[in-house]
This record gives structure tokens, C-alpha cells and sequence, in this order.
């Protein structure tokens, strides 16, 4: 694996039992995502795509196969060195925002800072750079009840962003957004790839949002299918 | 763990009504709990005043209600150390109406000069003392209950007698105060004698010896109950303290049943804050789940969702705690049966048991639904929708 590969996994597979069904929800997963790549995964429900980003952010264990990302094996790190891992390494955006109503937009992205070394007032500016980057500087004291979903979903960026990670996931980040919200996230996730060199993975359902993204993956039924190609129908 | 304080309070205040209404219930019980442990605090906890360091009561060792030779008075004030002896004979009878607890009051046929020595620390204008002294009809009565009773210097006053079949006209001749004892009525033996011709037999319920000093009071107690171990009419002396403890009794286990409250009590509120608390918990599955994914670790994430809850209980302790300091103030106006209750008051110590239990009952209660909350993975956490 050279030094640019990010996102490297071998044979990766996922199944759970849901009641009494065995369910298969990834099957060999082999994919490699390098530096600065800005990645769409696709597909339809139930392909595997929100499974395989929650592998990649060590939310959940893979049943079989290897996945190594950023350098690091997953499965050697215990649930605390994981969780630690996850917030230096990793932001994640979600398809419904997950803000914390109670807290303001501010203390919504200072709430990973929390986890860190850092000062109350570093915390601060820290996280009133990150939501003056996402374009809401002048909304910091407002609650989520507040903000309009595309300004929900802009706050949850700066929350990935704050802790200045190597990798953003977003799971269906549009998906809860009219068309107009969709396209600023869209472009801010691509600003964020371009000029922040940030790399970025995201899970989607709509075409238009697949092309912001540098490169598109398709999944079927728990298989990735080859570079390039396309799902039958 | 402070950089998560205001997270933890402003989770506290999320749903106002319910942790308005937690806080209430939690605040109710502990005001029930802080009442029963200050009683408990007064009973068992309190020191004796230096007045009543002093004193030593002898009674029966058969029991209170089982009179004893009067003349045992001269040998006990032979004893080394005895500074004085008084003799105490509970009257009892009814005033006015018996029915009204209102009008329940201690009633003692004693010895006026030897009292007056014996409890030292009542005070009273000379002239009142020596009318007290020199009437054979006269009464003397405490400050608290004259005020009680809306008593004054010459009022007459009624004794239906029911242990002793003699109805007694008193006068009000003095009006003492003191710091503890202060609702009591004394009045001369001798009119009780006289009254009861030669019925009484030379019986006397108790006596309240002074001692010379404090740490002569064990050797007392033992040297009085020494003297009467043979005798057919035996003895049993104790600190003043003491047996006012032993006089508790008379009502039962006292110390038990005051446990036993105060346990239902705590395990009760402990139910109810249970619920409350997994109900918060449940409802913000999905929320634990962002927080892990934002690298907080279970065990973070137990002790956010237990120090909320420890906070809501201690709000509600703190708040039970004012409420139990008023009740207290009810209680202490109220009818009692002990001069205890007349001074009952929450104590620091109390006060911080109160805050202790009002605590322990946050954090065991969401202990369950937190460690739950702390182990579920995020996937799933993510997944539910409630």
C-alpha cells in the first residue's frame, strides 16, 4: 500500500442475521480511494453502500476480509482507541443532520473539540472558523430549530470539519434537502475536496450529486462492481 | 469532566415539564426523608445540653409505670458525688377536654424547692419562685406552654386525675423558662399526698439526681443501682439523655420504624426516578449514537447520562432539603410527645445526607438505562427512530 492510499479493504464482508434472516450485505469488497479523491458510492437500497461507509468509519465490524484506513488496521484498535481514532481521523456528515437540539450551532461544533486538549477559547475559535467556512459566521448562537435544513446540514459539515480531519463520509447528505440547499452542500463538500484537499466519501442516491464527486462506485446487492461499469437497469 | 458540565445541564433542562415534574417528586419524598432524618438526628445524634450532663433520672428497673419506695431518696443522696435529689411523679389526668391533643401536657408532683435545685437552668422572677415554694396549692408552669395554653400568673387550673383518683385545683403561682423542658407543669407533691390520704403508700415514679460533675455520672448510676441490687425493689439509673430515649420507647421501635420509612421512601423515589430517566435514555438512542460517532467513548458517555441525572436528583434533594426545613418549623409547633421535636431542625449533617441519598438515588437509578445507552452500537443507535 503506498502512502496515498486512504481507503484500502480486501475481500470485505458483512452479514448479520436480521430476525431469522441471514443477510449478506457486503460481499468481497475490494476498493482503494487515495488522497484527495472525492468518491460516490451508489446503488440501490439495500446495496451495501451505508455498510460499507459505517466499515470504513469503524462503526461497525466487518464479519470477514481486511480493511485498513488512513494506515491503520481496524481490528487491531480496541473500542477506545477506535473511538479516539474516529475523532482525529474522521468527520461524518448525515443524511438528517443529527444536530444536538439543545446546543447552538457553536456548541454543536465544539462538542468533538471537547474530546481534545484544547482550551475553552481554542474550542471557541476553532469552531467559529469552521462554521465561518461553511458560511454561517453570523449564526453561531442560533439552535437547530432555528437553522433551515440546508443550514442544519452546513453546521453538521462544520462539526465533521472542526477537528480538521484527513476523511470526510457523508452518508445521503442531500437527501433531506430541497434542491437548492442540496446544491450549496454539495458544492461546500467539493470545496472542501478541492481546496482543503480534504478526501471524501459519499453515499448517494441522486445522480446530480454523483457529479461533484472526482469518481462514482456502484454497488449491487453487496457486491462493488468493477470501475467504471454501471448496474444493468 | 467539568468541560462537559453545561452539555450535562442543558440535557438536564431538555424536557422541562418532565424534569420539572421529576425534580418535584424527588424534592416531595426527600422532604419526607429529610423530616424522618432529623427526627432520627434528634433522637439518636444530639448531645445532652451541659444542664442535662448533669442529671441522672432512677426509676423502677421493672418499668416506668412501676412505682418505688420514696425513702430510696435518702440513701441515693448519701452517695459520693450527689450533689442533690429531686422526686418526679408523673401525674397525667385530663385537662378540659381529652380528646383535644391540644390540651395533652406533662404533669409532675415534685418536691418544689428540690426541683427548682435540680433543673438549675430554669428561670424565674424570685417572687414566683417563692410563691411556687410556699403554696401547697401552687403550680409552676413552663414558658412555651403557658404561652401554648394562654396561661397567667393566677389562673386556676383543673386536673381530672385518672392514675390517681383525685380531681386538683391548681394556681398558676410561677412561670419558668428554660431550654429544653419547657412544657411542663410541676406542682407540689405534698397537695398530691394530702389529696390522696394514705393511698400512695410512699410510692414515687422517679428520681433526678444532680450530680457534682460530669464524669461523675456513670459511677453514680452504677453505685444507685448497686445499692438496690438485693433489695426486692430494684433500680435502674441512667442519664437523663438516655432515658428520655428509653421513655421513646414506650412507642415502639422507634429507631426501626423510622428506617423502615425512610428505606420505602428511598426505593420508591428511586422506582420513580428509574422510569423517568430510562424514558430520557430511550428517547435519545439516536443522539448517542452521533456522539460516538464524534469519538466519545462509552465510557463518556455513561457517566453524561449518569452525572444528568445525578444533577436532577440533587436539584430535587436540594429543593426537598428547603421544603423539609419548613416542615420542620410545622412539626416543632406541632403537638410532641418529646422535648426533641420542640428544637427539631435540619442539621448540616442531616442536610448532607438528605443531598448524599437525593445523589446515590440519581446515579443508581439511570445506572441501567445509562450502561445500556453506553453499549449500544452505533449502527444501531443510528438506526432507531424513537
Amino acid at each position: 500500500m503506498t502512502d496515498n492510499v486512504v481507503i484500502q479493504t480486501s475481500s470485505l464482508t458483512k452479514e448479520f442475521l436480521r430476525d431469522e434472516f441471514h443477510v449478506v450485505a457486503l460481499k468481497g469488497v475490494d476498493i482503494e480511494i487515495h488522497k484527495g479523491e472525492f468518491v460516490a458510492l451508489m446503488g440501490p437500497s439495500g446495496s451495501g453502500k451505508s455498510t460499507l461507509l459505517h466499515l470504513i468509519a469503524a462503526m461497525d465490524v466487518a464479519t470477514g476480509g481486511n480493511i485498513r484506513v488512513l494506515g491503520q488496521d481496524l481490528r487491531a484498535l480496541n473500542d477506545r482507541q477506535i473511538a479516539r481514532w474516529r475523532n482525529e481521523n474522521i468527520g461524518f456528515v448525515f443524511q438528517s443532520f443529527n444536530l444536538i437540539p439543545v446546543l447552538t450551532a457553536l456548541e454543536n461544533v465544539e462538542l468533538p473539540l471537547k474530546l481534545t486538549n484544547l482550551k475553552k477559547q481554542e474550542r471557541l475559535d476553532h469552531a467559529n472558523t469552521a462554521l465561518k467556512l461553511v458560511g454561517l459566521g453570523d449564526r453561531t448562537g442560533h439552535f437547530p430549530r432555528q437553522l433551515s435544513g440546508g443550514q442544519e446540514q452546513r453546521v453538521a459539515i462544520a462539526r465533521a470539519i472542526v477537528t480538521d480531519p484527513a476523511l470526510i463520509l457523508a452518508d445521503e447528505p442531500t437527501g433531506n434537502l430541497d434542491a437548492g440547499s442540496a446544491q450549496d452542500i454539495l458544492s461546500l463538500l467539493s470545496q472542501l475536496n478541492k481546496e482543503h484537499g480534504k478526501t471524501i466519501v459519499m453515499v448517494t442516491h441522486d445522480p446530480h450529486a454523483a457529479r461533484f464527486a472526482s469518481k462514482v462506485r456502484y454497488l449491487e446487492k453487496g457486491e462493488l462492481l468493477a470501475e467504471g461499469a454501471v448496474p444493468a437497469d | 469532566m467539568f468541560r462537559y458540565l453545561p452539555f450535562v445541564l442543558k440535557n438536564s433542562w431538555r424536557n422541562r415539564r418532565r424534569t420539572t415534574l421529576t425534580i418535584v417528586s424527588i424534592s416531595v419524598s426527600l422532604c419526607l426523608l429529610g423530616v424522618l432524618m432529623a427526627i432520627y438526628y434528634a433522637f439518636y445524634f444530639t448531645d445532652a445540653t451541659p444542664s442535662q450532663a448533669l442529671r441522672l433520672v432512677v426509676r423502677n428497673k421493672i418499668s416506668l409505670a412501676v412505682p418505688m419506695p420514696e425513702y430510696y431518696r435518702d440513701k441515693i443522696r448519701q452517695i459520693p458525688g450527689v450533689r442533690d435529689v429531686a422526686v418526679s411523679q408523673w401525674f397525667g389526668g385530663v385537662y378540659k377536654d381529652r380528646r383535644d391533643p391540644k390540651n395533652f401536657f406533662a404533669r409532675f408532683a415534685v418536691e418544689p424547692e428540690r426541683i427548682i435545685a435540680v433543673r438549675g437552668e430554669m428561670k424565674m422572677p424570685e417572687d414566683q419562685k417563692q410563691a411556687f415554694i410556699h403554696e401547697r396549692t401552687a403550680c409552676m408552669v413552663g414558658k412555651a406552654l403557658a404561652e401554648k395554653q394562654n396561661f397567667h400568673l393566677g389562673d386556676r387550673i383543673t386536673l381530672q386525675g385518672d392514675i390517681f383518683a383525685v380531681n386538683l385545683e391548681l394556681t398558676v403561682r410561677a412561670i419558668y423558662d428554660a431550654p429544653e423542658n419547657n412544657e411542663v407543669l410541676y406542682f407540689n407533691l405534698e397537695y398530691l399526698d394530702q389529696a390522696m390520704g394514705s393511698k400512695r403508700w410512699g410510692q414515687i415514679g422517679t428520681f433526678y439526681v444532680l450530680a457534682d460533675s460530669p464524669d461523675s455520672v456513670p459511677r453514680i448510676a452504677k453505685a444507685i443501682d448497686d445499692s438496690y441490687r438485693n433489695s426486692p425493689v430494684q433500680t435502674k439509673t441512667e442519664s437523663e439523655r438516655q432515658f428520655q430515649l428509653g421513655f421513646l420507647s414506650f412507642l415502639g421501635n422507634v429507631k426501626m420504624i423510622l428506617l423502615s420509612i425512610c428505606a420505602a421512601v428511598t426505593f420508591t423515589i428511586m422506582l420513580v426516578s428509574a422510569n423517568t430517566i430510562a424514558m430520557s435514555v430511550r428517547e435519545r438512542v439516536r443522539e448517542v449514537g452521533v456522539l460516538k460517532t464524534l469519538g466519545f467513548t462509552r465510557g463518556t458517555i455513561l457517566s453524561l447520562i449518569l452525572g444528568e441525572a445525578v444533577a436532577i436528583a440533587t436539584i430535587g434533594g436540594a429543593v426537598g432539603v428547603l421544603l423539609a426545613s419548613g416542615l420542620c418549623g410545622f412539626v416543632r409547633n406541632g403537638p410532641a410527645f418529646s422535648d426533641d421535636i420542640r428544637h427539631l431542625s435540619i442539621q448540616p449533617p442531616v442536610a448532607l445526607a438528605c443531598l448524599a441519598v437525593a445523589a446515590v438515588i440519581g446515579l443508581i437509578s439511570a445506572f441501567i438505562p445509562a450502561w445500556n445507552a453506553s453499549r449500544t452500537s452505533i449502527v444501531e443507535a443510528l438506526r432507531s427512530t424513537e
